[in-house]
């Protein structure tokens, strides 16, 4: 459980660590936009040294940004192989037995796994340096201008914060509760199917009991500390835009531009 | 046939930066046929220790001898599902493990994973649940229905209806109201007393040590700090000074007597002992 890289917040210093959440948030979805842009590969370049620029900046730790996409290897494989039954266009590369592989199989794929790999990257490099808590304080100020339509950015924010801080204890209830059943037992790997569902089903049925409990308990005590989510509120933390921070927006914007310039001339595709 | 620690050792997350040692080089022999209390500081690596019982954790370094069943360090254990059966460990709040629809179903649960037919764990079930103080007509209700110091029952009948020869209890009597602890404690020592089962319960109840244990066990920064019978534990008062423990009411009683002037023996663990050894006292200043 402990080794998981991909989400995971890493408390160090840097100027990545101290920059507003909203900058950082906003910046990640302007990358996100701009690697969906067919630039080719040169755009892909300017993205990645980007990217590991920035990861750099950050005091990360490369090999941390390859373990976040450890845990998508199993799915890009999956796309490769279901590229290569279905894409049938460009010239033949190998033939295997009675079966063409194309090449335009093997350039599809590897365009998906480094927009993949890129959005990965990016995402980690954000909540690796950002606080949970200083994230969802940004997705509520990002939120606000929707209130006019009825997003309730607050109520948004509060359930992505109650969230993350059960996470952790979610994680021990269940080990705590497998222990338990395994006491009884209880064998979660081996077995036949039926056997297999009972156990579950020992592990789910409590732990849906103390999930529903704790919220129940946490909604009272909120309560009785007079919460009230459409009541105006200070905060004890307040964000503030910096240099730095309108200067990474706009160089993700100037990025941003040199993608959607480079799609349209073709320059981008060597 | 009894339960034997060899230099045992347990590190949480070995070999990542999160690594934490909570047991060091453990050696124990925890007596057959008694009731053992461990006690400890919360974070001595109590329940890391009884955890090692019935295989749930693995020891880090050395072995372990349960019941004649060997745990080797860092060796699938052979046989763990009879040795589940033989050491029933009930956990803190274990109200929270119960799952099914009925009493009786969740009772039955235990045996029949080890093997028992439904008549058979429906008779042992019928069994237990007298044992724990509730009656049949509970049987056909929901679990869920009951309340805190019922649902434990139920959760402890759900152990003991798999007959294990070894208890293990960690904290069996936290948030209970003073009868109901009491009641539980009883019940445990009425499990060794009258069923020969093998008890360990990890407390932090002094009180309960004194009068339902015949041995102890204290634990400090995950290694044995002593371990010794319960009459000899309470005799010297210096010795729980320095463990830290607030000893129980009789002996700050004894104490403070003796302290007051009192020829008093503190070999005394009871309450008409002492009033006598007063009233002793008293008259021969007559």
């Amino acid at each position: 459980m402990n080794n998981i890289a991909l989400g995971r917040y890493l408390p160090l210093t840097s100027i990545i660590h101290n920059m507003d959440p909203r900058a950082k948030i906003g910046a990640m979805l302007l990358m996100m936009v701009a690697i969906f842009i067919p630039a080719g590969y040169t755009g892909y370049i300017i993205i990645g040294i980007a990217v590991v620029l920035t990861a750099l900046l950050a005091k990360l730790k490369l090999s941390f940004l390859w373990r976040a996409m450890k845990p998508m290897l199993f799915m890009l494989s999956f796309l490769l192989i279901i590229n290569l039954l279905v894409v049938r266009s460009g010239d033949v590369l190998i033939t295997i037995g009675s079966w063409n592989i194309y090449t335009d199989a093997l350039t599809q794929t590897l365009y998906i796994v480094i927009r993949l790999a890129l959005m990965i990257m990016i995402t980690t490099i954000l909540t690796a340096t950002t606080k949970p808590l200083e994230l969802t304080l940004g997705i509520e100020d990002l939120l606000k201008p929707f209130k006019v339509i009825g997003v309730p950015a607050h109520d948004i924010a509060m359930m992505i914060s109650i969230a993350l801080r059960f996470i952790p204890t979610l994680i021990e209830e269940t080990q705590r509760i497998m222990k338990a059943q395994a006491s009884r037992g209880v064998d979660m790997e081996n077995g036949k199917l039926m056997e297999k569902v009972k156990a579950i089903l020992s592990l789910i049925v409590p732990l849906f009991v103390s999930a529903f409990q704790r919220a129940e308990e946490l909604a009272y005590a909120m309560e009785a500390r007079g919460y009230i989510p459409s009541r105006p509120r200070t905060r004890y933390k307040q964000l503030k835009m910096h240099g730095k921070d309108v200067a990474l927006l706009l160089l993700s914007v100037l990025i941003l531009v040199g993608m959607i310039v480079l799609s349209m001339t073709d320059l981008g595709f060597f | 046939m009894s339960i034997t620690f060899k230099n045992v050792a347990h590190t949480y997350n070995e070999g990542s930066p999160f690594s934490y040692a909570a047991l060091k080089n453990i050696n124990l022999n925890i007596p057959e046929g008694k009731v053992t209390a461990v006690i400890g500081e919360t974070g001595s690596g109590k329940t890391t220790l009884v955890q090692h019982l019935n295989a749930l954790l693995l020891p880090s370094e050395g072995e372990l001898e349960v019941l004649g069943k060997n745990i080797v360090a860092k060796e699938k254990p052979k046989n763990l599902k009879a040795l589940r059966k033989q050491v029933g460990l009930v956990f803190q709040f274990p109200e929270y493990q119960l799952f099914e629809e009925t009493i009786a179903k969740d009772i039955a649960f235990g045996p029949k994973n080890f093997g028992a037919s439904e008549e058979e764990a429906l008779e042992v079930v019928k069994k237990v649940i007298n044992v724990v103080g509730l009656d049949e007509s509970y049987l056909e209700r929901s679990p869920f229905d009951l309340s805190g110091g019922q649902k434990r029952r139920i959760a402890i009948a759900g152990i003991l209806a798999m007959d294990p020869g070894v208890l293990v209890l960690d904290e069996p009597t936290a948030g209970l109201d003073p009868q109901g602890a009491k009641d539980m404690m009883e019940l445990f020592l009425r499990m060794n007393r009258e069923f020969h089962k093998t008890v360990l319960i990890v407390t932090h109840d002094m009180e309960h040590v004194l009068h339902y244990c015949d041995e102890v066990i204290v634990v400090k920064d995950g290694q044995i700090e002593k371990q010794c019978d319960v009459k000899e534990f309470f005799r010297s008062v210096a010795l729980l000074k320095e463990l830290r423990i607030n000893p129980p009411a009789i002996i700050r009683l004894r104490e403070e007597l003796i302290a007051q002037g009192f020829h008093i023996a503190s070999s005394i663990l009871d309450l008409d002992e002492l009033a006598q050894a007063v009233a002793k006292e008293v008259r021969s200043h007559e």
